[in-house]
């Protein structure tokens, strides 16, 4: 079976680790978010068996730990739909991931879409648009979407590895 | 259509002739002697023959390897396939010491297990690993192996060191296991947030840490780290046999390893380096065992007295059983068929006599109250010769005189009996004695009871002309009565015995 390491970014109160809850085997407790700053778990999407990363958020006082993105194949990330600053927060996070690992393939989680607030700016459309990567509405407590974001991330990285 | 060359012609073949000897000279014969050596095979076959083995010594040994190792694989199984016997005698001194070692190791093994679950299962730290067992869910097995380990590897998972992706995972059965993957990741992210937070040389690594009984020993390569989980206290040794491990892996699999993008199947067979580490040692077992019946001699008193308790009621049980069976078996007129104890009570089934006679005295000597027994038999009739024996006597009521007796198995009944109970008796002792079930060729009247019987029906003159005698008739005993009488004495006489085989009257009419 094929295995590949995939990385949850984005930041701190974006809905991470409720989309990976959605839809992933959980095996340990999020108190490791807090403690080591990474959560574990695993899921398997089209024969692929994904270890998903689920990195602690970037806030004011602590950036996101990128030696924890070694070795990914793939990124989501996630952003919060209601707050602006999250959303243009994914252009430093993604020059961040880009500096450590390189061009990987990524997919954009706009999360909290149930709200009414929900929205993209046109900077940020312009920018994810420009790199080309695919942007999920999602809803973590909904369900809209999760499923997809992590589909479309394994279709990109077996296209990559085709 | 033949073939006719032109004079010009044959002049060309000449000169080219001519020319080929100027040109060649003496060698022409030698490369024609080459050309017959190249085109002969049987000629080019003894010239490789004579090259074949030190080209073999000078040729780059891998390339050689490389190229052989297909038809000399196939051309292996073809022959082990066509001479299996041939080849299993060949590998049997390589072999069998390895197998015997292995199976004598297996029984070893077995053997040590049988030993402490015995011990286990009978001392107050088997009791109390058995009530936790109930508490907590874990099976008894698992708690029990834990407790006697010094150590044991529990897990071992190769990781790639860069993505924290698991590569291969060796595990015991009897645990309940994480999701290897996620764990080799987790260890992977220890590992980072552990040199991230603690250590400024980048080159430093987390090698051991320890949570409760488990130590996690971890073995790092250049890309692969080996994580180790162990239960207990393993030896020093452990960390060899781990980086010795990893070696053997990075020499194995360098392409795949270089390589390494998640896909775990080019990774086959590599179980096999890993499954060496899955070591384990039992805690010394002379000390222990030592230890623990000294500490447990009371449990062992205890059990020892209650298999004494119940071995004494065995033997108690069986002995009454056994006994019954055994007078049973003599008394006539009983044939169990089974005996047996059932609430408490020695059941008898079988065929009983109503007129047979249970032993109970005897048994009674034996502390086998009647009330005991049970007997749940079918009633029959025993031709058994006591049986007839009791029953005759029973029946016929001896008067004093007569006699049963048994001589070769065949009841006797004789004497001199009183004529009045032979003439009572008459038709059943006849029945009797045609059923052949006795013999009454020693049985008669006594004369004293045919004289008091005439006694009192005569006068005196009348009885002394009575003359009695004894005399065999029909293989029977009977007394005669003589004499000569009167016409109405005679009629009298002869009425009083009439009926009677007993007796015979043979007297006479005065002529």
């Amino acid at each position: 079976m094929q295995k590949k390491k995939i990385c949850m970014v984005g930041d701190f109160s974006v809905g991470k680790t409720s989309l990976t809850q959605k839809f992933v085997n959980n095996v340990f407790s999020d108190k490791y978010l807090t403690t080591i700053g990474v959560k574990i778990d695993t899921a398997i999407v089209n024969d692929t068996k994904l270890i998903v990363w689920d990195v602690a958020g970037r806030d004011s006082l602590s950036p996101i730990n990128a030696s924890y993105l070694v070795g990914a194949s793939g990124v989501v990330l996630v952003a919060d739909g209601t707050r602006a600053s999250t959303v243009s927060g994914l252009v430093d996070i993604w020059q961040t991931v880009e500096k450590r690992i390189g061009i990987v393939p990524v997919v954009v989680a706009m999360n909290k879409a149930d709200l009414e607030d929900w929205h993209i700016d046109d900077e940020s459309r312009a920018f994810f648009e420009k790199q080309a990567w695919d942007i999920f509405p999602t809803s973590a407590k909904v369900g809209d979407n999760v499923e997809k974001v992590f589909k479309k991330l394994v279709e990109r990285i077996q296209s990559q590895d085709n | 259509m033949s073939k006719i060359e032109k004079p010009h012609q044959a002049e060309e073949l000449r000169q080219i002739e001519e020319l080929r000897r100027i040109i060649f000279g003496a060698n022409a014969d030698e490369l024609a002697a080459l050309k017959q050596r190249i085109e002969d095979v049987e000629s080019r076959a003894r010239d490789v023959s004579e090259v074949l083995a030190p080209a073999i010594r000078n040729t780059d040994t891998s390339a050689l390897v490389s190229s052989l190792q297909g038809p000399v694989s196939l051309s292996l199984k073809q022959a082990i396939r066509s001479e299996p016997e041939e080849y299993a005698e060949i590998l049997y001194p390589v072999m069998a010491p390895s197998i015997r070692r292995a199976i004598s190791q297996a029984i070893s093994s077995l053997l040590i297990t049988i030993n402490r679950t015995v011990e286990s299962a009978t001392s107050v730290k088997g009791l109390r690993t058995r009530i936790q067992s109930l508490r907590t869910g874990v099976p008894y097995g698992e708690l029990a192996l834990r407790e006697s380990l010094l150590y044991r590897v529990e897990n071992v998972h190769l990781i790639d060191r860069e993505s924290g992706m698991q590569i291969s995972e060796v595990t015991v059965d009897d645990i309940d296991n994480l999701d290897g993957d996620a764990v080799s990741a987790m260890f992977s992210a220890i590992q980072n947030f552990v040199q991230d937070s603690f250590s400024r040389d980048r080159k430093a690594r987390l090698t051991d840490f320890k949570v409760g009984d488990h130590t996690v020993w971890v073995a790092h390569g250049p890309k692969l780290m080996l994580a180790c989980v162990i239960h207990g206290d393993a030896p020093e040794g452990l960390k060899d046999d781990l980086y010795d491990a990893l070696y053997k892996i990075r020499t194995n699999y360098a392409i795949q390893i270089a390589g390494f993008d998640g896909n775990i199947d080019q990774f086959d067979g590599i179980e096999s380096l890993l499954q060496p580490l899955m070591q384990l040692q039992i805690r010394d077992g002379d000390s222990a065992v030592s230890s623990s019946i000294q500490k447990n001699s009371i449990p062992f008193i205890i059990v020892g007295l209650a298999l004494l308790y119940f071995g004494y009621l065995w033997f108690v049980h069986h002995n009454k059983l056994s006994t019954v069976e055994y007078y049973l078996k003599q008394a006539p007129g009983i044939a169990a068929t089974d005996v047996y104890w059932e609430s408490g009570k020695l059941v008898i089934e079988g065929l009983k006599d109503p007129d047979a006679t249970v032993p109970y005295g005897a048994l009674e000597a034996y502390d086998i109250d009647r009330q005991l027994l049970e007997f749940k038999t079918i009633p029959f009739r025993s031709l058994e010769v006591d049986m007839e024996l009791q029953r005759f006597r029973n029946e016929l009521i001896l008067p004093a005189g007569v006699y049963l007796s048994v001589r070769d198995s065949v009841i006797h009944l004789y004497g001199e009996a009183p004529i009045k109970w032979l003439n009572a008796n008459d038709a059943r002792i006849r029945q009797l004695a045609a059923d052949n079930r006795l013999t009454i060729m020693g049985l008669s009247a006594s004369l004293e009871s045919v004289s008091d019987l005439l006694r009192s029906n005569f006068a005196i003159q009348d009885l002394n002309r009575i003359r009695m005698s004894s005399n065999t008739r029909d293989n029977l005993l009977v007394v005669e009565v003589g004499g000569t009488f009167e016409p109405d004495t005679l009629a009298l006489v002869s009425a009083l015995f009439a009926g009677s085989r007993w007796v015979v009257v043979t007297a006479k009419k005065p002529i």
